[in-house]
């Protein structure tokens, strides 16, 4: 059988990076980062939060092949922005409303165990 | 304005087709708006409220959110919680009419109760099964003729042990594991049915469980559904009387649209719960309804449903989503730091000349 194992999915090859970037050779201030091991749940989540910067010109994701498990973002920016700025700078802004909501639904928990009749 | 409010707030459902689906509140979009992300104005718009919550199932509305991070903690729950579940199976007698494999992948589909956070994954490479990554069970059951002199026809009263349910499992602690004893590793439910058999038939297999995430296979996915839908809102644009107001009471999931009696003694219909509505869209069939109601989905107040198959309870799996989706964000932030200011920025300053 020529199945891939099924660990593929999550697990990095040795010696496989995590990120890789390459710049755009086309376009000023853009890059091409290849994320591997990932799939839509982090590929629309870093995309969407790139997004809401107003210095990024460009952001967008693909996943080249249904079989390969990563995904190819592109970030353009503004020419005094890079895109590692503004990759930096969306997980930053994630990692803060993750924490939020972290925080948010703990208190709500806790809250709604107290509140009920035991 | 106001229009364009409900644009960037509100999908709008007609009758044949759904307009302004996807999130427009990004900078450049719109000039009225400063749409650039901050963190005092989510804190003031994020909420998170539970509405129901039980031993497996759980209902909670997350406002203030884009689409994007609502997905993520959805496929989180779906597919990168880790559980428990069979993943090997010896048979060492199987004189039962289900074939081998075909048992085996009933087995693994069983959701065992056993708290995934204290074991390990097993290493591909590794042989032996250790106490840290599985657990194992035990099932041996015969079936036999039961003595009974009735002319019976009844399965139930003529043999012994011809339904094998998931109580029969055992639980077989390997060397080390005597402290899990008080936690009770079992099946979560004892009343699945596993397979029937007839007098002589025979199992006798070992069962080894080992800890894995749900994109490796579903049997691995600690929730049997966890999804959201958008909090729905009903606009009437004129006042319904008599029966137009029942038709348009009607046309809504029960409890949607209220009849309040007017001071002359009418019928007037009100929204008294737009929450209930499944959007089904009914009103839309009456010529005389649907140019005077209006349906829109608030776009960023997600209703979510968890139900947990039972392994852990629902908020722990949602506590558990959230913290899989943060650690995932900071070893991106890790891996950023040595790509970028590893290599990456010298890099680029040194290919432009």
């Amino acid at each position: 059988m020529n199945a891939p194992s099924t660990f593929e999915s999550f697990l990095l090859f040795e010696g496989e990076k995590k990120i890789s970037i390459e710049k755009d050779t086309k376009v000023p201030n853009a890059a091409l980062f290849t994320v591997n091991k990932e799939d839509h749940t982090l590929g629309n989540l870093i995309t969407t939060q790139l997004l809401k910067d107003p210095q990024v010109l460009f952001a967008g994701y693909k996943i080249p092949h249904p079989l390969e498990h990563k995904f190819v973002l592109r970030i353009q920016t503004t020419p005094d922005y890079t895109p590692g700025e503004a990759f930096t700078n969306a997980i930053t802004d994630l990692i803060s409303e993750v924490s939020l909501m972290e925080e948010r639904f703990k208190d709500a928990v806790r809250d709604r165990q107290e509140g009920s009749p035991v | 304005m106001s229009h364009i409010k409900d644009i960037r707030q509100k999908v709008h459902l007609t009758e044949h087709t759904v307009f302004n689906v996807n999130s427009t509140n990004f900078p450049g979009t719109y000039t009225d708006f400063d749409d650039m992300w901050s963190q005092e104005r989510f804190e003031e718009r994020f909420q998170i409220d539970i509405i129901k919550m039980s031993d497996t199932d759980m209902e909670f509305d997350m406002v203030g959110v884009d689409a994007a991070i609502a997905n993520a903690v959805r496929r989180v729950l779906l597919a990168e919680i880790p559980t428990m579940a069979i993943e090997s199976v010896a048979i060492l007698n199987n004189t039962s009419i289900i074939q081998d494999e075909v048992l085996a992948h009933r087995l693994g589909l069983i959701p065992i109760k056993a708290d995934a956070r204290m074991f390990e994954y097993k290493q591909k490479d590794a042989e032996e099964p250790t106490s840290e990554d599985t657990l194992q069970f035990s099932l041996k059951i015969k079936c036999t003729r039961n003595n009974v002199s009735s002319d019976a026809t009844d399965p139930n009263v003529l043999y012994k042990n011809h339904k094998v349910y998931t109580k029969d499992m055992e639980w077989i602690p390997l060397p080390g594991q005597e402290h899990l004893k008080a936690k009770g590793i079992r099946p979560v439910h004892e009343d699945i049915l596993i397979t029937t058999m007839r007098p002589g038939h025979e199992l006798v297999m070992d069962l080894y469980c080992v800890k894995g995430i749900g994109k490796d296979h579903a049997k691995f996915s600690p929730v049997a559904t966890a999804s959201y839908r958008l909090l729905p809102e009903i606009r009437l644009l004129r006042e319904f009387y008599g029966e137009e107001a029942e038709l348009l009471q009607k046309s809504f999931s029960p409890g949607v649209i209220k009849l309040v009696e007017t001071s002359d003694g009418q019928k007037m219909a009100k929204v008294a719960n737009a929450r209930l509505d499944t959007c089904s869209r009914n009103v839309f069939r009456h010529d005389e309804l649907k140019d005077d109601v209006s349906l829109l989905r608030v776009r960023d107040h997600f209703i979510f449903s968890v139900e947990s198959t039972g392994i852990l309870p629902p908020d722990v799996l949602v506590s558990e989503a959230i913290k899989t989706l943060m650690g995932k964000c900071q070893k991106f932030l890790h891996e950023l730091d040595s790509v970028n200011f590893g290599k990456g920025k010298h890099k680029k300053g040194g290919k432009k000349t």
